[in-house]
């Protein structure tokens, strides 16, 4: 199968006031469709500045990044915006939800780009906030919710447009484990469920388990590239997930009334 | 995205930050206001200027003064039938009519038993029938003569002006005696009016011709006049509205014919106007054809215009449309002055509108990238700021509209209000102030002195949207700008 990401010598030089610094240095990579790419390495590393390239968030100064057939790098603004309403979606560290609008109203903002109407939009993206959980807090603003529902939010706005390629810088870094967890776990169920292919930077080595390739990038080259089988995957993944898999779905929303049933045993 | 998205976006944005929003808003609405107000002023003193204008004469009239006596008269084509038409040919040329009178004529107009009821036939004109109408002459009775109107030989048809019956006299009565005539607006001791003589309308008029020829043998011929209708004296028009006989061109013509016939055929009387119609006696060397004549034009704004053509065909002329132009000219000169003020007004109001959008554009830096992230071309973030600052621009325009609308209608009011509380108050100085003094023989009471047209709420409207637009539009530009991977790490 064609690789969906293909980078060719991509070199990345910032200037710092009259300094060169060389964040990436000639990184090659390919990522197949459908395949959970985790992006490790220590901070400063390059490894977001190598996302930045491949999301066609940042101009690169040497080398092409291609997604698809389409070379991102010598795309024009419009044009990438165009090319990331139909094939890109973002999830983001601080979760970049806006203020003024409903979790709704957010999940259906990259519909609302590509010129869907606003009945349908809603509909859509209350759907997706369904999956994710949050059926009930579709009206709410991010203001009302906790950090993990708020990433919760921004997962289903990436998912919503059905895209290609979904970047995740940091996802779960604001997060505590046990909501990390939760979050990982609900991004890659979706991941796998549409087939898209998942980009995710993260300095936490162990959560890079559950992933189909882990790139290691270090002193702006990539250090390692490996793919893993699927049994040392299963492995990490039922270790990682335990808890989550062994409640099943999580009980939401989380009502202190029980149910039905349950009122009828305590009779018993 | 859609333009419904577009507006609710923007309008969301407007109403997060209420407070910020009214205090720009206001701003314009200052703005707006004080334009609208002082151009209202302007508008308001023009009219009253033309309603003065047309007081004293028709505005879209040019008179076309070719005495003989007149300068460059060399040069000047003839006047006559043939140039009449072609100058009824020009664009905006509603009706063209001669003032044709024929100063050599010695006639008297006489009625009652024995010719004992005398008038001078001075005021006698040849005009155009249908130019009259054009020119908005009214009849209080009868109808104006047709052109086909025939009552047979030594009838002329004519039209009289409103009080031409006191011009008669009673030639049984002496010179000094003061019955010998009667005069218009005249009462008797029950305060009765005082009828003239004759009834124009009803007695039979003669007209009567006198010449002496060559051997100094007065020689008369006799016509009936046959009025068709009475003129409403109407000042702003000719004389013979209020006393005067008016005819056809072709009977005025027929009589100035045979007065030189019977005068002997001489022409060295000086300055005799002899016509060539068709037919007719060729024109002698010193006649230059019409010496008054009078073109009407459909629209006041293109009288300069038709004037110029005349007067570049040789003639001279005189229209209403220099005092005109000349009042106007005093009415913008201070309206620019106040105009200019309330623009500072509006200027300042801009600058509020821009300040306001960086503002806001900086606490929305991370809300921009992340849209920009998201797929938003660049294009609609622009049009979503230029959407805002275009809504405060009109959102202050329509409140401002609806205020000057209060002060319009209190300034036309302001009498009745001051009355309410019981004082006066003289507006002639701020009025005089604008059209340079021209007020006088206005009634200054009942006239507008704030008028709001359609066009003008339209304009405003337009104008304060537009300047939000152009006010947002560096913002909005900088916006687009704003690189999308520093938004978001923005805090």
């Amino acid at each position: 199968m064609a690789p969906i990401i293909r980078v060719e010598h991509l070199r990345k030089v910032y200037r710092v006031g009259h300094e060169k610094v060389v964040a990436l240095n000639d990184v090659d990579l390919a990522i197949e469709p459908g395949e959970v790419c985790c992006i490790v390495g220590p901070s400063g590393s390059g490894k977001s500045t190598l996302l930045n390239q491949l999301a066609g968030l940042e101009k690169p100064t040497k080398g092409h990044v291609y997604i698809g057939k389409h070379d991102i790098s010598t795309m024009t603004e419009n044009e990438l915006a165009k090319f990331r309403q139909e094939h890109l979606g973002f999830i983001f560290q601080s979760y970049n939800l806006l203020p003024s609008m409903t979790a709704a109203e957010n999940v259906a903002l990259p519909l609302m780009f590509k010129g869907v109407g606003r009945k349908e939009r809603i509909r859509l993206a209350t759907l997706e906030l369904k999956k994710m959980g949050l059926g009930k807090r579709a009206n709410h603003r991010p203001t009302e919710m906790s950090g993990g529902q708020q990433q919760r939010v921004g997962i289903a706005r990436a998912f919503v447009a059905k895209p290609k390629v979904i970047f995740a810088d940091e996802p779960t870094g604001n997060l505590d484990s046990q909501t990390t967890r939760q979050v990982l776990y609900r991004m890659l169920q979706m991941a796998k469920e549409n087939g898209t292919t998942f980009v995710m930077v993260t300095h936490e080595r162990e959560l890079s388990a559950v992933a189909d390739r882990v790139v290691t990038i270090m002193d702006g080259k990539v250090e390692s590239n490996v793919l893993m089988d699927a049994q040392t995957k299963a492995a990490a993944q039922a270790e990682m997930f335990k808890d989550i898999l062994e409640q099943e779905v999580p009980a939401e929303p989380k009502t202190t009334r029980p149910l039905k049933s349950e009122k009828k045993s305590e009779k018993q | 995205m859609k333009i419904s998205d577009l507006l609710r976006l923007s309008t969301d944005n407007l109403r997060r930050r209420k407070g910020r929003t009214a205090l720009t808003v206001i701003g314009v609405v200052v703005g707006t206001f004080s334009i609208i107000v002082m151009i209202s002023l302007g508008i308001a003193s023009n009219a009253q200027n033309e309603a003065m204008l047309q007081s004293w004469g028709d505005l879209t009239q040019i008179s076309i003064n070719n005495y003989q006596w007149g300068a460059a008269s060399g040069d000047v084509p003839t006047l006559d039938d043939k140039m009449l038409e072609q100058l009824r040919g020009y664009e905006h040329v509603v009706a063209v009519t001669p003032m044709y009178q024929d100063s050599n004529i010695n006639a008297q107009i006489y009625a009652g038993k024995n010719d004992r009821y005398e008038a001078y036939a001075w005021n006698m004109y040849g005009v155009d029938m249908d130019a009259l109408q054009a020119m908005e002459y009214e009849l209080i009775s009868g109808s104006f003569i047709q052109k086909d109107t025939n009552l047979g030989k030594k009838k002329i048809p004519v039209l009289l002006g409103e009080h031409f019956a006191y011009e008669f006299q009673d030639t049984r009565k002496s010179y000094n005696s003061g019955k010998r005539q009667r005069y218009w607006g005249e009462t008797d001791a029950l305060g009765n009016p005082i009828e003239p003589f004759v009834d124009v309308e009803h007695d039979k008029l003669t007209l009567r011709l006198t010449a002496y020829d060559s051997n100094g043998n007065e020689k008369t011929e006799e016509y009936q006049l046959v009025v068709m209708g009475i003129f409403k004296q109407d000042d702003a028009k000719q004389y013979f509205t209020n006393a005067g006989i008016a005819m056809r061109v072709e009977d005025m013509q027929m009589l100035s014919k045979a007065y030189a016939k019977l005068s002997g055929n001489r022409q060295s009387s000086g300055g005799s106007v002899m016509i060539s119609s068709s037919g007719g006696r060729p024109l002698t060397q010193q006649d230059n054809g019409y010496e008054n004549v009078y073109v009407k034009v459909d629209d006041v704004d293109n009288v300069s215009d038709v004037e110029k053509t005349i007067q570049d065909l040789g003639y001279q002329t005189s229209s209403m449309t220099q005092v005109r132009e000349e009042m106007q000219a005093n009415v913008a000169k201070s309206q620019m002055i106040l105009g200019g003020t309330a623009a500072v007004a509006l200027l300042v109001a801009a600058l509020n509108i821009a300040n306001t959008m960086m503002m806001s554009i900086y606490e929305r830096t991370r809300e921009i990238g992340v849209m920009k992230v998201l797929g938003c071309e660049v294009r609609k973030i622009r049009n979503m700021f230029l959407v805002e600052a275009g809504a405060i621009g009109l959102l202050g325009g329509v409140v401002g509209v609806l205020l000057s609308y209060g002060a319009s209608l209190m300034l036309n009011n302001l009498t009745t209000i001051a009355a309410i509380f019981g004082g006066t108050i003289d507006l002639s100085g701020l009025m005089s102030s604008f059209g340079g003094g021209y007020y006088y023989g206005m009634d200054g009471a009942s006239a507008a002195i704030s008028i709001i047209p359609p066009w003008l709420v339209v304009l405003g409207l337009g104008f304060s949207t537009l300047v939000g637009v152009l006010s947002g539009l560096w913002p909005a530009i900088r916006a687009t700008r704003i690189s999308a991977l520093e938004a978001i790490r923005h805090e």
